[in-house]
């Protein structure tokens, strides 16, 4: 905001000049709109032409009447003139561009650098000036550039624009040429005949409306003949601060409840705050602080624990039919630190929020937010864990899942799953977690164990424990061994991904297998498909499409979700990078080599009668 | 009065030919008097407006010296060697003097002048085109075909494509940095005649259409979870040398004109096509917002809401974009192949 309150209603305009044209010719109208009665405009060059392409010349031929804000040519632009002018300018066109400053006292010696200006913009017709018959309806009326105009709301009124252009009238004055304003009954607008001016009628509210539509009409006589000429006219009404926050449907009030999601930056819950001003998303800091949300607390461990987010969105609001932009705030209560699970308070917890450049009473609105902390405990459902292992599973043969009580809800909570040594020599299982892993897997570690006659139900306790608060709890872990010993099939591979048909990969184990033989998935067989056929020691959890952390131990256990090598066939990778997302037909890989994805046109080859008379 | 002696760089009719940046500089750095003149000019830009620097006597002196030198009128080339610096070299006059608020920048890039030769280049791609199968063949398939059988073309299109499907993990769809980077580098090192006919490729039906919209992979490269404000958005690209440059050279070249035919300054639809290309790549990347067969409508990733009072200006800087006649023109002739009619 300017420090006086007089302003341009559009931000440029624009003229043609041709060579040659007299001094004294006039250019064009500069019109200002005033914030308080009584205010006076003068109206000021800066010294320097600016031509495009960053160079300037020293301005020796445009005025401006300090009172009346008309530019006129004070001296004749020759083609010498013109030619130097013209010098660096690439575009076809060559366009000087000047700054009018504004000012309510009258100017100073070269007062350059006020803030209040709009700039001009001349093209250099590289003509002299055309004979008005030779001009369209069009160009005697109206210049290129847009009728658009801003006005600030609440101002005083006054006229902002004058429809005939002065040039054209200066250089036509054989020709009649007539306007008209064409607008809606009741609209603040009004033209006045005799100067072609345009007037604002009233005070403007843009919470009302904030945009007028009108159309500006030209007739053109010359003898008998008549032309018309129609353009839009539009009045944008520019916003400011002169509307209070509400609530809306009153709600100043938000349960906000902590319990398993105890992380960091949760948001936990939000509250919105309306105003019927526009708020700009950009620059979006200063908007940020014109609508300030506070945290009102004395405690320094509320401050410490929660912060507000102030995010804002436009929205539109429709009185009387037409629609305006008004603007949501929205503020969150965010923790700003991680809450230990043992934390147990309630309280009431406000937050004021201000616009800071309404003026009046009503400008701030208080937010309550009534938050709970609720602590957790750290404990294993009301039981003890038992799983069944295979005696012919293999070494990484995923058995379970172990998690405390909620442990999939928790957020911001570090829970850590240990298995304490059983006091038997049958040590067979192990568990694993991985970085972001709310929950332990437990998976065969040495398979030799479960082949040992002695091994038949194993004990182990599971401690987990929060890393934060070190509370810690125990549960009973029971692995029963059960069923015979296969015989291992010889020339079988360590990997059941390298198997590419449906009767080898059964016939075989690998790496992670359950029961000693590895698994067949089907695929549907249609293109390029998550549901590609392969083998795998599990199909429950490979390929799955997540690399998880006991696959991760050994190439050889899920090539099919790990693999970063070679993908030879048509394939969609996996997240990362990582594994095969898709595939077609049947995939199988060498561990840490290449996998292949193809379509497997050889049928398994039937029993003939040759291989009939041998059975 | 004696004509003063005419420094390097003109030619006889006294108007200046360019000389690119890096070049200027380097003739400027072997000039004591104007080396130090540009040590000082870039001091009095340095953090001040135009008007105030004017107002400094010593500011003064050094622009007008320095109005004289071939530093002030130089010129980058598009994919030239050194980019970068030439550009850079550009702005540190041209920043402070612009006013760095305007609307439209003037472009730092020559201008495009080799039109005949490219719209004899467009009438053979068409020429030789079975008119009875040109109405049922896919264009954009076509050109992609094209695409493929050149190696160039085909290596740095796949480097692209590649890039820019990668995905990194479930909340990072790609690395959008790298596939920028990889369009950029397909736009500037492929001849347009596979690039614009991948970009501006004319359909009969959805599928193409559909085609033309997924050419620069725009679900890494274009879109984003959020629709940034338009003005926001251009502010972020005029913080960078490269995007700015592109971006005033959009503007310049792509600037619906009421004096001419098409609607295109100096009726040049290849400068035109040529600024919209160099935008891909850039946070300003253009595309095409829907497949539609009917209305070609390119845009920014960015909208006006929340623009304030600044409604206006956010709309006129997008409509430059959505509501461009030079720009559609200048698509549709590539498209049709129309371009060559037009009288030179």
């Amino acid at each position: 905001l300017s420090a006086f309150g007089l302003y341009f209603p559009r931000k440029e305009y624009l003229e043609n000049v041709y060579i040659d044209e007299p001094a004294g010719t006039p250019l064009l109208r500069i019109h200002t709109l005033r914030d308080s009665h009584g205010e006076v405009a003068h109206f000021h060059l800066c010294q320097n032409l600016i031509i495009s392409r960053a160079r300037s010349h020293e301005n020796n031929w445009f005025q401006i009447r300090e009172k009346t804000g008309l530019l006129y040519l004070s001296k004749s632009l020759d083609r010498e003139d013109f030619n130097m002018l013209s010098v660096g300018n690439w575009m076809p066109l060559s366009k000087v561009m000047l700054y009018v400053f504004l000012s309510s006292h009258p100017f100073q010696e070269k007062e350059c650098d006020s803030a209040t200006r709009t700039t001009v913009f001349l093209s250099l017709m590289n003509a002299t000036a055309p004979a008005c018959s030779s001009l369209t309806a069009r160009q005697l009326c109206f210049t290129e550039m847009d009728l658009s105009f801003h006005i600030k709301e609440n101002k005083p009124p006054g006229t902002f624009h004058q429809l005939q252009l002065p040039s054209i009238h200066h250089l036509c004055q054989n020709l009649s040429i007539s306007y008209k304003l064409l607008a809606a009954e009741g609209m603040p607008f009004r033209y006045n005949e005799n100067t072609t001016g345009v007037s604002v009628t009233q005070r403007l509210d843009r919470e009302e409306r904030e945009r007028y539509e009108l159309i500006a009409k030209c007739t053109v006589r010359e003898g008998f003949r008549e032309m018309q000429v129609e353009v839009p006219f539009l009045v944008n009404v520019l916003d400011e601060d002169d509307s209070p926050p509400f609530l809306p449907n009153g709600t100043d009030t938000a349960d906000a409840v902590v319990e398993f999601n105890r992380k960091e930056g949760t948001v936990l819950a939000t509250l919105a705050v309306y105003d019927a001003d526009t708020t700009p998303i950009y620059p979006l800091e200063s908007s940020r602080k014109k609508y300030t949300g506070t945290i009102i607390t004395d405690d320094p461990w509320m401050s410490e624990t929660f912060r507000v987010e102030h995010i804002f969105d436009e929205i539109h609001f429709s009185p009387n039919g037409s629609q305006v932009r008004g603007t949501r705030h929205e503020y969150k209560l965010v923790l700003n630190k991680s809450i230990s699970v043992t934390e147990h308070r309630s309280f009431l917890l406000d937050v004021l929020v201000n616009d800071t450049e309404f003026h009046g009473p009503e400008r701030s609105v208080m937010l309550h937010f009534n938050v709970s902390i609720l602590p957790v405990s750290i404990q294993f459902p009301n039981m003890t864990y038992q799983f069944t292992v295979n005696r012919n599973a293999e070494r990484f043969a995923q058995i379970g899942k172990i998690c405390i009580e909620n442990c999939m809800k928790f957020r911001g909570v570090n829970i850590t799953y240990k298995l304490l040594s059983p006091n038997t020599s049958c040590y067979a299982v192990s568990i694993l977690q991985g970085r972001e892993d709310k929950y332990g897997s437990l998976y065969v570690n040495d398979s030799s164990v479960l082949r040992r006659p002695e091994c038949k139900e194993i004990q182990y306790t599971i401690q987990a424990t929060d890393k934060q608060s070190r509370k810690h709890t125990k549960t009973l872990l029971t692995v029963f061994l059960e069923g015979t010993l296969l015989k291992k099939e010889e020339d079988c591979p360590d990997s059941c991904a390298v198997s590419k048909h449906h009767g080898e990969c059964e016939e075989c184990g690998g790496l992670g297998v359950l029961t000693g033989r590895c698994q067949w998935r089907q695929g549907s067989g249609k293109g390029i498909t998550t549901n590609y056929s392969t083998c795998t020691p599990s199909i429950k959890t490979c390929p799955d499409g997540i690399c998880d952390v006991i696959e991760s131990k050994d190439p050889a256990v899920c090539p099919q979700d790990c693999t970063s090598g070679n993908i030879i066939g048509g394939h969609g990778k996996g997240i990362g990078n990582l594994g095969i997302k898709s595939g077609h037909g049947i995939c199988y890989c060498f561990p840490r080599q290449n996998c292949y994805c193809e379509k497997d046109d050889i049928k398994e080859p039937l029993c003939d009668d040759v291989c009939k008379t041998v059975i | 009065l004696a004509a003063p002696p005419s420094p390097p760089g003109q030619d006889p009719h006294g108007w200046r030919v360019p000389v690119d940046c890096v070049r200027a500089n380097e003739l400027c750095a072997a000039e004591p008097s104007c080396s130090s003149r540009y040590r000082t000019l870039r001091q009095c830009l340095a953090g001040r407006d135009r008007n105030t620097m004017l107002a400094n006597k010593e500011c003064q002196a050094a622009l007008e010296v320095l109005q004289e030198s071939p530093l002030y009128d130089c010129r980058c080339k598009r994919g030239m060697k050194k980019e970068l610096q030439c550009l850079q070299i550009y702005w540190s006059i041209h920043l402070g003097l612009t006013e760095g608020e305007e609307f439209y920048e003037a472009s730092p890039y020559e201008p495009v002048t080799s039109r005949l030769s490219d719209i004899f280049r467009l009438a053979s791609m068409f020429s030789g085109m079975d008119p009875a199968a040109n109405s049922k063949s896919n264009h954009c398939l076509d050109a992609a075909k094209a695409c493929n059988l050149n190696d160039n073309c085909k290596r740095l299109r796949s480097g692209y494509i590649s890039t820019c499907s990668r995905e990194l993990s479930a909340s990072e769809p790609c690395s959008r940095r790298k596939c920028h980077k990889a369009l950029r580098q397909f736009f500037d090192r492929v001849p347009s005649e596979y690039t614009y006919r991948l970009l501006f490729c004319s359909c009969k039906d959805q599928a193409c259409a559909e085609r033309r919209r997924q050419t620069i992979v725009p679900s890494c490269s274009y879109e984003d979870k959020e629709k940034p404000n338009c003005l926001d958005l251009r502010s972020a690209c005029r913080t960078d040398h490269l995007c700015r440059s592109r971006l005033a050279d959009f503007h310049t070249n792509c600037q619906a004109s009421f004096q001419t035919l098409t609607s295109c300054p100096g009726d040049n639809y290849q400068a035109c096509l040529g600024s919209y290309t160099g935008l891909i790549g850039f946070n300003m990347t253009p595309n095409y917002i829907d497949a539609s067969i009917t209305s070609i409508t390119i845009s920014p990733w960015c909208s006006c809401k929340g623009s304030g009072n600044m409604e206006e200006e956010c709309e006129k800087f997008l409509r430059d974009f959505t509501e461009n006649p030079c720009l559609r023109n200048a698509i549709q002739a590539f498209g049709n192949g129309t371009d060559v009619n037009l009288s030179p």
